[in-house]
């Protein structure tokens, strides 16, 4: 198992280079930098030549790339142009806030869309199916930052249960911190419950279909035991899949919540960096969520076995 | 004072205004001193009428005077140790900054000027939160969460005034928005297509459907708001169709495309495009619009790298900035879009001279030239709306856009 772990690991590492690479590449592709942002409209020649010496933006591309790697490799991910923080200790403080409402949301909306999926798929085509699956249909088809919008009005400002704008760490305050992501994390759970039941009522609609269901049924096993023991095991596995690429997915930003909700994550921390052209804070989120994408790919591959006992034969 | 003045004209601090007060530019600071506690003197090389305007600029941090334990003893900024009547509590950088009443600050008499005047802190502590959505900060100023929601968009003005727990302050501010034109062009440098473009676009229209009608069309580079904005700088384009057609007919325009960059980051920028592009068309001019994002826009701006753009300039409040900030030698400065060596020797002696009546005849010269040579199109200034709690007392919104949390409570 460790040396399986490893070995991901180790294949992790190529693609951990191709990113920084393309981020770097790309970033510097677009026109204008950081320093002519700083300065605005009022920038002259002298100025820019001067911000961009300070900044190191006058080095040669291929010199600022190897400069940038070795720190890398040192665990050093430089500091933010606009404001001078280290990016590592940035990035992961941002993180720490989109993951705490991330998996939260995600296990919430796991535990809501598994169980009715399988409720559709067992009653296929009949009004309970009708009912979930236009709910999921409706679900999906809502972009998140208005029914974040809309909760936002409701909740804060009509019925003013719950604070509008700010964060805090639930870390310094658990119960004000949750007052605070409670929100963000509804919509997300409305959002993600859409997809997962589709996928859920898919998976398990394959499996129903399949001999050793009808071969159970026969021999006269309870329905409910059919559903929770040859059913659900074997089609939580590509909604499994599917819970690694959304963790993956959010885990690398929700910007438009983070925008929307006012939360310093991860997401919003990468477009105001783009936006500023701020490239050693844009590559170190970049490769952060590269890495977090091959973790919990490997995780994924790693809860396999438990639902799936072929699979850890293989 | 004196220590902050020799620590802003040391090359090593990197001042980006240092190139205006070392010889380079407008003069040269050959001695500051303090005789007595109360008197700084400041020598000059030679005389600026500019000098205190300059040293009043945002961009050069209002030459801001602090205390030398803002600085760890390394050199390097620890945090600020100002003047002002509040000091920093604890800046969050990207979410908030929090300033604490200062107890020893003793305020002039007299109401707020500017920055100066009399500073009151009436509340213990003020927070400056960064909230990136506009509705969300709407949401927050009517839930009650925040009490100031500056630089609030005039279309959001109409909304806020109706709201029952909130009001609308409105002052025409002095940053501009304008069409710039690459003078450069081999199609653009023909100043009549340039002044057909201007007769085309039908001003007031254009100020009123872009701001909701909270600007008033200005065609000067002084902003109506400034002492200086004389009748002569009232005077702009009048939309004369037949005349921009004529004008075009005589410099051969057969409908060659212009290219107008713009943005999305500033709406009334795209707003004022897309108008443009209209009003444009009924002249039989043909713009495209290519929509940029800002960091790019600002990116083809300084390199004038364009045809045509909408841009929005931020407040300068001095004429000779104003006019300093479009014009210059493009060779050296291609952000410049008005390179004349005619302009260039009125505005170096609007910033020597500090006759008022001088350097007013100096600007209303600059304006008719202007007006004549079409480098730029001038559309209207924009304006300072703030809406905030109806509870709060004593904010004033300002010509420079900028929050002022004194005298507030």
């Amino acid at each position: 198992m460790i040396g399986y772990i490893a070995r991901r690991v180790a294949m992790a590492l190529p693609t951990l280079l191709l990113v920084g690479i393309a981020v770097f590449t790309l970033m510097r592709l677009i026109p204008g930098d950081p320093a002519q942002l700083m300065l605005g409209d009022a920038a002259d020649a002298d100025s820019l030549a001067r911000l961009r010496e300070r900044l190191g933006l006058d080095q040669a591309l291929p010199l600022q790339f190897l400069r940038w790697l070795t720190q890398v490799v040192q665990g050093d991910f430089g500091h933010s142009i606009t404001n001078g923080l280290a990016v590592l200790p940035l990035v992961w403080e941002r993180f720490q806030v989109s993951a705490g409402i991330v998996l939260i949301a995600v296990a919430l909306a796991a535990l809501v869309a598994v169980p009715a999926g399988l409720l559709a798929a067992w009653r296929q085509n009949r009004p309970l199916d009708v009912i979930i699956v236009a709910g999921a249909t409706l679900l999906l088809s809502i972009p998140s930052f208005w029914l974040g919008l809309l909760l936002l009005l409701l909740f804060g400002l009509k019925l003013g249960w719950l604070p509008v704008v700010g964060y805090v760490a639930m870390g310094d305050d658990f119960g004000q911190g949750l007052l605070y992501v409670l929100l963000p994390i509804i919509t997300l759970v409305m959002i993600e419950t859409g997809v997962l039941t589709r996928m859920s009522r898919a998976s398990a609609i394959e499996v129903l279909r399949l001999e050793y269901v009808t071969h159970a049924r026969a021999k006269g096993v309870p329905e409910w035991q059919v559903l929770l023991r040859h059913v659900l095991p074997n089609a939580f596995a590509p909604t499994l899949t599917l819970i690694g690429l959304i963790l993956g997915n959010l885990l690398g930003g929700i910007a438009v919540l983070e925008t929307v909700f006012t939360l310093p994550g991860l997401g919003r921390l990468l477009v105001d960096a783009i936006y500023a052209r701020d490239y050693p804070v844009v590559q170190g989120v970049m490769l952060f969520t590269a890495l977090i994408y091959v973790l919990i790919n490997l995780i994924v591959d790693l809860c396999y076995p438990i639902f799936d006992p072929r699979v850890a034969a293989q | 004072m004196v220590w902050t003045w020799k620590r802003y004209l040391d090359p090593a601090t990197g001042w980006r205004c240092l190139p205006e007060l070392d010889g380079r530019g407008m003069t040269k600071i050959t001695a500051v001193e303090a005789p007595n506690a109360k008197t700084v003197v400041f020598k000059l090389e030679r005389a600026a009428g500019l000098f205190l305007a300059t040293m009043a600029r945002a961009d050069c941090g209002a030459s801001a005077i602090y205390h030398r334990s803002s600085l760890g003893p390394d050199g390097k900024w620890k945090e600020p140790v100002g003047t002002g009547p509040y000091k920093l509590l604890e800046w969050k950088k990207g979410q908030y900054v929090d300033l604490q009443r200062f107890d020893g600050y003793a305020s002039l008499p007299g109401p707020r000027d500017g920055y100066t005047g009399g500073k009151k802190a009436e509340v213990e502590k003020v927070r400056f939160m960064v909230i990136p959505d506009e509705a969300a900060a709407k949401a927050a100023l009517y839930s009650g969460a925040i009490d100031v929601f500056p630089e609030a968009r005039s279309a959001d003005v109409a909304e806020l005034k109706a709201n029952p727990q909130a009001k609308v302050d409105v002052v025409p501010a002095m940053g501009m928005i304008a069409l710039l034109i690459q003078t450069r062009d081999p199609l653009l440098k023909d100043a009549r297509i340039r002044k057909a473009l201007a007769l085309a676009l039908d001003m007031p229209e254009m100020a009123s459907a872009v701001t909701d009608g909270l600007s008033k069309p200005n065609s000067s580079a002084i902003p109506s708001s400034s002492p200086f904005y004389s009748a002569v700088h009232a005077t702009g384009f009048k939309r004369d169709i037949a005349q921009a057609k004529k004008l075009l007919a005589e410099a051969g325009y057969a409908g060659q495309p212009i290219k107008m960059l713009t943005n999305k980051r500033y709406t009334v920028c795209f707003d004022a495009a897309v108008l443009a592009q209209a009003m444009a068309a009924e002249a039989g001019i043909k713009i495209d619009l290519e929509v940029l994002d800002w960091a790019t826009q600002l990116d083809r701006y300084t390199k004038g790298d364009y045809q045509t753009m909408a841009f929005t300039y931020s407040a300068r409040l001095d004429p000779s900035l104003s006019y300093e900030m479009i014009s210059g030698p493009k060779a050296t400065q291609p952000r410049k879009v008005w390179d004349d060596a005619f302009v260039q020797t009125r505005l170096a002696e609007s910033m020597q001279t500090s006759d008022r009546a001088r350097r007013q005849t100096l600007f209303d010269e600059l304006h008719r030239k202007m007006m004549d040579d079409v480098p730029i199109i001038v559309l209207f200034n924009g304006t300072d709306a703030v809406g905030m709690r109806k509870s709060l007392t004593g904010y004033k919104s300002w010509a420079a856009a900028k929050p002022r949390l004194w005298n507030v409570k």
